[in-house]
């Protein structure tokens, strides 16, 4: 069952190395922190994250955000289990003097960013129990979500869930998506739901409208729905927002009883 | 440790010491009437103390004070240069007592008293014509720049140079002279070669040398590049001195690109962005703000 459940997005800028000598969104960051601290408060048997990837699979829970992927030639030196903040210069830039990221085994697909996101979330938190990475097929309709929701919360007596995802890509016309008039709504209603501890409300996100809005959260949200089916979890929001047109929710679910 | 390939090591400039990724920019002030660009702009003591204030806000890391423009014309006697320059390094160092401060100067009497009002780098443009100039170094504990400028005299002109390799011939020069200049005490790790664009070289010849850069870089000596708004830049880009900025940051980001770790500069806070730029571009920076497509 599933013991405690966070939200959070999966924007590449949360990896503090990517956004270089600036710290954009500590904020944003910090609300994660604090988020996955609260998940493994009850000491979980274990770990689930989820988030969105080209197909419903298990990926190696060994494996980390491809960080060359998304910065090809960073320069930096992360231990695992060690916030990069940690290892940052007297300036606050990332350590230059570090090694090349490495580039990965050749030919093996990185994380899905969800995932690798996830991944780094727990690191930085200092988790280092067991951890299962469950991509979820980006575009799967809401029962399959429902069903992988409910499979991952019986995965062990006490189960943390870490839905990684973001809401609509559409708030504004500087957006990645461009602006689309239901992309607010859209996200308020999630948020709403999330703060309601609406699980049926999630369940009923349209799929075709998420994918309109290129909101790659919902598949994650609805298996965080089936896994939490039939409890009305109470929330606490840390944050909502959508500062650069993603829309960005942290949030932090606890069930009764 | 004097020829052949070397692994650069820290240069050390006054009381700092500067790993070999980092680029500095060398920021002119001259306390010339008659300079080649904007003359007599900073002849003003107090507008030269602005100039000072303005290029450290912008990212200088060295000033280089002059008293005697390179080209020909009136004489400047020893002691007039002085007069020029010493209270002005005295200024500086006492509003900045940690800027690198380098003085352009070829005569020992002048470098003297510039160390003692507390210079931290001789740059010797033309090319160790007075050999006590690094004896001063040495006794003061200075840095020299050791420079190449053909067969010229100070304050002349090119007149139809021509050489075998003017690239060997640069190396000959200033490996020779910085071999000199250790013998005569001055530290190694405060030792900075200057293939010196234009002087005793024509356009084709400094631009053999900028794409030859890397050559000077190999010996392991940090290289000077002095090459902002300059002849062979206008006669390459056919442009005046006024309009030759955008043909010295092209130089700018080849010879950083090829390794040079001082750069000498009239327009100090653009020299900052190209080097910057090319240090992001080379991996040894990471971007001030990166957002764009990671939202």
């Amino acid at each position: 069952m599933i013991v405690r459940a966070a939200l959070c997005p999966s924007p590449p800028l949360l990896a503090r190395e990517f956004t270089g000598l600036a710290d954009v969104l500590p904020s944003l960051r910090d609300a994660c922190a604090a988020a996955v601290a609260d998940l493994l408060a009850p000491a979980p048997d274990v770990v689930a994250v989820v988030g969105a990837g080209q197909e419903t699979a298990t990926c190696d829970p060994e494996d980390r955000l491809d960080l060359s992927a998304y910065a090809p030639g960073l320069r930096v030196a992360r231990a695992p289990g060690v916030p990069a903040g940690a290892q940052a210069s007297p300036s606050g830039a990332p350590a230059a003097d570090g090694q090349a990221v490495d580039p990965g085994k050749p030919g093996k697909p990185g994380l899905p960013l969800a995932l690798g996101v996830g991944a780094l979330l727990l690191d930085e938190a200092g988790y280092a129990g067991p951890r299962v990475l469950q991509a979820v097929d980006e575009f799967a309709p809401a029962a399959d979500c429902l069903r992988l929701g409910r499979d991952l919360a019986d995965a062990a007596p006490r189960v943390a869930l870490l839905a990684v995802g973001d809401g609509s890509t559409r708030r504004g016309p500087t957006a990645p998506g461009y602006l689309d008039e239901r992309a607010a709504p859209f996200d308020a209603a999630v948020e709403r739901a999330v703060r309601a501890g609406d699980m049926p409300a999630l369940a009923r996100l349209d799929p075709d409208l998420a994918r309109d809005l290129m909101a790659t959260g919902r598949a994650a949200w609805q298996v965080l729905a089936g896994a939490m089916d039939g409890t009305r979890p109470s929330a606490g929001i840390r944050y909502a927002d959508a500062p650069f047109g993603v829309a960005y929710l942290v949030a932090v679910l606890t069930p009764h009883g | 440790m004097l020829m052949g390939d070397l692994e650069p090591g820290p240069l050390r400039l006054g009381r700092q010491q500067f790993p070999p990724e980092q680029r500095l920019v060398m920021a002119i002030v001259n306390r010339t009437p008659d300079s080649f660009y904007r003359p007599g702009v900073t002849w003003d003591a107090g507008a030269a103390l602005d100039q000072v204030h303005a290029a450290v806000a912008e990212g200088a890391d060295i000033l280089d004070v002059g008293g005697v423009p390179a080209k020909p014309g009136p004489e400047v006697t020893v002691a007039e240069e002085i007069r020029r320059v010493v209270p002005f390094v005295a200024a500086v160092r006492a509003a900045y007592p940690d800027l690198v401060i380098s003085v352009d100067t070829w005569r020992h009497e002048a470098a003297r008293a510039v160390c003692e009002a507390g210079a931290d780098l001789l740059n010797d443009t033309w090319s160790g014509w007075d050999p006590l100039v690094a004896d001063v170094a040495a006794e003061f504990g200075a840095g020299l720049v050791c420079t190449h400028v053909g067969t010229l005299t100070p304050r002349t002109r090119p007149f139809r140079p021509s050489f075998t390799d003017v690239m060997a011939d640069v190396l000959d020069r200033v490996l020779w002279l910085a071999e000199r200049a250790v013998k005569a005490g001055v530290d190694p790790a405060r030792i900075v070669i200057d293939p010196a664009h234009d002087f005793g070289k024509n356009t084709w010849h400094s631009l053999e040398l900028t794409r030859r850069l890397g050559e000077l870089t190999a010996t392991g000596w940090p290289v000077l590049l002095s090459a902002s708004r300059k002849d062979f830049v206008g006669e390459t880009v056919g442009a005046p001195v006024d309009d030759r900025l955008a043909g010295t940051l092209a130089v700018t980001a080849v010879g950083a690109w090829l390794g040079a770790r001082i750069f000498r500069a009239h327009d100090v806070r653009e020299t900052r962005q190209a080097l910057d730029m090319v240090a992001a571009i080379r991996g040894d920076l990471p971007p001030a703000r990166a957002v764009r497509g990671l939202a």
